[in-house]
């Protein structure tokens, strides 16, 4: 019927809801962009809750697309505002001429406003309807509905699956709800330039997932079949969703007692020849310490995953920040090798989880994935791989060879398992040409061995002679010494004119900001070149040394106090990059990096002007 | 063929004190392992730090001698992921009940199927003689010169409070008993704590004979279900009761997790786990 519509500019917009912890904002806002999802177009959320279960300001962004989405936006369109702190906090950010939805009873604005207004009485209008003020979230979600055109019954689809559960009384007031809410929008006959049109088949290839379920999933396929962990904020969703799926595809789940023993656990597990994870965020990484630097010294795969958030200490564990970066790197008494992630979305922290996974596992040490509270609590669409191309790495494979996971295909290593051969008087900890020694896994005859977190020898015995210590250490680091090499035969990770005087460096969630800040400024004809490194640690030194050739400025961007992938850059390669830092608990815009960029270029340019 | 006590050494001959109790414990480990009949390559044994700690090293099994105080998880992560396996952890006054000792109630809660044998020597031995949570009042020890300033903590009845479902102490200068002991004790199906009391020779705090005195088997006709009487004798301090205190059936984590994943496949075809392909398209 409305197949014939069709939307008159590219479609790129932004809405925010926002209102009180406990209003239902965050639930609208993902119904929402499931069903915009549920569309041909990409969506890509943003959420804050306060740390608070009730009360606090709470609010959800959900910019939509017909392309791939980078970053939240720095502008909202649209603003739908429950009461006045959210509307006193965030009609700023509401752009010239955008949309303001309020509900009138709770809301005052100011005059003048340069946007379009529309009044609607959400908690009256529930109120008459159901008696109660619950469902007021879903009667915006009914005007947003009709504001952008989408079908009714995708409307009704999404209520029922999201309230059958609270019983068949939840689903009629809250498909009321959504019908009152659709019909205030009709009367208010607004100017509708979106259509968003369910597509079919974009639901089956496409996920709507949040970056912690596609830290969750991304175990799931990489293989892992434990997962021990304790709730902490900003993580707990991965936890929650693998001990619902852990047990579905035949793994174990528990919840342990604190952090030192959830890695304990995944040692345990590992050593017993399970693929393990963990996550946390960074007061429980901290905790971990010890037993990351054992599980190095026993040389057994673990996957930890630290969802960052504020800190230091107890800090703002709702927010979000990139400052565990050296506690990840660095943390460690005495030295053990360690491989540091940094997926820079949703759907790479699907992929990259897989990729730690076989790290892990093929080189036998812990791999660290650092994600953050916005990646974790964002949501975005993620292509589905083509499961008929997963591979599982045999054996013999060289570890070079394993692709890194993708959409296109997905490869799927295991650790190098002791053959026959192996077995004759088994050495655990055999020194080879790449440090990499076949494991056995228990319950196989003959490959029984000790392993301790004492220095030991290559068949697992207690040896502190400086000849041993020495030997060991390299065999330790020849694993990452590989590694690197590995890394820096992988393509080249960044973006942009190789002609360009200007790079930026950025790492983890800054990457769809910095890119859409690169395409700002390539409209306005700056440009830069743009390195985001997925792998942080060990960096592939050489492909980081040709980014840096020929450029006159070096910005690196970060969502911290300090600057520490900066410190970090600095220290390897010696050059002296001018730094953007935000450290606010809110991920930093397109438009704040393209304002940095902007005033170096101009330094830049009159640096050329002055040698003419 | 039929296995000998051989088969349950590891190639790496024992380094403690001569006259250490921890001989006793290993021998008699050996010896149930050996009657029990379980193939070396099935056994995982986890250690701490410690004089304990090296136990791990001179048994013939899937050996992880880890980080001080963490034997206790890591055991549990073993045996959560390999419940085919038999699984084993060690420590000792400091590495169980010191710096570790917080784990103990959470493996009873979960009741997961390992065997725990504490060795109890009221000292830190291996560094040398410091004040340990056993350490009698006004013991003097390094790290107390002047006297230990802190009660001792009584294990038995914390371990019985904790509702561990298999609870024992053992004579660590009887090997025999010990034997019998730890055999039961990895019968048992769930967690269990076998309480080892022997000296330490080189930094004496236990008199040996004056303990072997003190020892005594618990009542022949006594009831191993029957909580409160635990409680009674496991404060009793004369005679120092030996013999099994504890011991009730309940659910292992394994049965529950096991219960718990045919419960989550139930809707599936025939049961059977999920694939990798139908958990993503159930987020589609």
């Amino acid at each position: 019927m409305m197949s014939n519509i069709k939307n008159d500019s590219e479609i790129d917009f932004v809405v925010r809801i926002g209102g009180e912890g406990g209003d239902g904002v965050i639930s609208a806002g993902e119904l929402f962009a499931s069903a915009a999802a549920r569309t041909e177009y990409h969506v890509f959320t943003y959420i804050t809750y306060p740390a608070e279960i009730r009360g606090g300001f709470s609010m959800i962004q959900i910019r939509t697309k017909n392309s791939t989405v980078y970053s939240m936006g720095s502008h909202i369109d649209y603003l739908v505002v429950f009461n006045q702190v959210a509307y006193d906090r965030t009609i700023k950010e509401l752009r010239e001429g955008g949309t303001l939805i309020y509900d009138p009873d709770e809301v005052k604005i100011e005059d003048n406003l340069n946007a379009n207004i529309y009044p609607i009485p959400l908690t009256k209008i529930v109120t008459e309807l159901t008696g109660s003020k619950l469902g007021k979230n879903v009667v915006a979600l009914g005007a947003l509905g009709h504001l952008f055109d989408i079908d009714m019954k995708v409307l009704e689809k999404l209520i029922q699956d999201r309230y059958k559960s609270k019983g068949h009384e939840a689903v009629e007031k809250n498909t009321l709800a959504l019908k009152a809410g659709f019909d205030a929008g009709v009367k208010n006959d607004w100017d509708r330039k979106f259509h968003l049109i369910a597509n079919k088949e974009a639901k089956s290839q496409y996920m709507m997932i949040s970056g912690n379920e596609a830290v969750a999933l991304g175990a799931i396929a990489a293989g892992c079949r434990f997962v021990a962990g304790y709730p902490i904020t900003p993580a707990t969703p991965i936890f929650e969703t693998l001990t619902k799926l852990m047990p579905m595809v035949g793994g174990r789940a528990i919840q342990l007692e604190d952090e030192i023993a959830s890695i304990s656990a995944c040692i345990g597990a590992s050593f017993g020849g399970l693929k393990a994870i963990s996550p946390t965020s960074g007061p429980g990484l901290q905790l971990m310490g010890e037993q990351l630097n054992l599980a190095s010294m026993l040389e057994l795969p673990i996957v930890i995953v630290d969802v960052q958030r504020g800190g230091p200490s107890t800090g703002l564990p709702t927010k979000t920040e990139q400052s565990d970066l050296k506690y990840a790197i660095y943390g460690t008494v005495g030295e053990s090798p360690r491989v540091i992630l940094a997926p820079i979305g949703v759907e790479d922290s699907f992929y990259q989880t897989i990729r730690a996974f076989n790290i892990a596992e093929r080189f036998q040490m812990p791999v660290i994935i650092l994600t953050d509270q916005s990646i974790g609590y964002r949501k975005a669409t993620v292509k589905i791989p083509d499961l008929s191309k997963i591979v599982e790495v045999p054996n013999s494979v060289l570890c070079e060879d394993i692709t890194i996971p993708s959409p296109e295909r997905v490869d799927i290593a295991s650790r190098i398992i002791a053959v026959e051969a192996d077995l004759n008087s088994y050495k655990r900890f055999v020194n080879t040409e790449n440090g990499i020694s076949p494991i056995t896994i228990p319950g196989t005859p003959g490959g029984q061995y000790l392993a301790t977190g004492l220095e030991h020898n290559e068949s697992g015995k207690a040896d502190y002679t400086p000849a041993n210590h020495v030997m060991m250490n390299k065999k330790r680091f020849t694993k990452l010494a590989k590694l690197a090499e590995v890394f820096e035969n992988n393509l080249p990770e960044y973006e942009g004119s190789d002609k360009a005087k200007i790079g930026v460096i950025g790492w983890g969630s800054t990457y769809g900001a910095i890119k859409e800040a690169r395409l700002i400024a390539e409209k306005r004809g700056i440009i830069f070149r743009h390195l985001h490194p997925k792998v942080i640690s060990p960096l592939p030194e050489n492909q980081i040394r040709h980014f840096l050739a020929g450029l006159k400025e070096v910005i690196i961007v970060e969502e911290n106090f300090t600057g520490q992938f900066a410190h970090f850059i600095k220290g390897k390669f010696g050059i002296k990059p001018i730094e953007i830092h935000k450290c606010e608990g809110v991920p930093i815009t397109p438009e704040e990096i393209y304002t940095g960029i902007e005033k170096v270029a101009r330094i830049v340019d009159e640096e050329n002007i002055a040698r003419l | 063929m039929k296995k000998t006590l051989q088969d349950y050494k590891s190639a790496i001959k024992p380094v403690w004190c001569p006259g250490c109790g921890d001989y006793g414990v290993l021998q008699a480990l050996q010896k149930g392992l050996l009657e029990l009949e379980i193939p070396p390559e099935d056994i995982i044994f986890i250690s701490g730090i410690g004089c304990s700690g090296r136990l791990s090293h001179f048994v013939n099994s899937y050996s992880l001698h880890g980080t001080h105080g963490r034997a206790i998880p890591t055991a549990t992560g073993a045996k959560t992921a390999r419940p085919d396996l038999t699984v084993l952890a060690v420590g000792g006054d400091g590495d169980g009940l010191g710096i570790g000792g917080g784990h103990i109630a959470h493996a009873a809660r979960k009741n997961v199927d390992i065997t725990y044998i504490l060795i109890d020597n009221r000292i830190y031995g291996l560094t040398k003689g410091q004040t340990s949570p056993t350490s009698p009042l006004g013991q003097k020890t390094k790290t107390a010169p002047f006297g230990a300033y802190e009660d001792p903590m009584e294990p038995l009845p914390i371990f019985l409070s904790y509702d561990v479902s298999f609870v024992a102490r053992a004579n660590g200068l009887d090997v025999k008993e010990m034997q019998e002991i730890l055999t039961g004790a990895i019968k048992h199906k769930g967690m269990s704590i076998v309480y080892i009391q022997t000296p330490c020779k080189t930094f004496p705090v236990i008199d040996p004979k004056a303990i072997k005195e003190l020892f005594q088997p618990l009542p022949a006709d006594y009831d191993k279900t029957n909580k409160l009487k635990a409680m009674e004798y496991a404060y009793s301090q004369k005679p120092l009761y030996t013999g099994i205190y504890y011991q009730v059936e309940k659910t292992s984590l394994e049965d529950r997790l096991q219960d718990i994943m045919t419960s989550a496949c139930r809707k599936n075809d025939n049961g059977k786990v999920y694939s990798v392909e139908q958990i993503l398209q159930s987020y589609a």
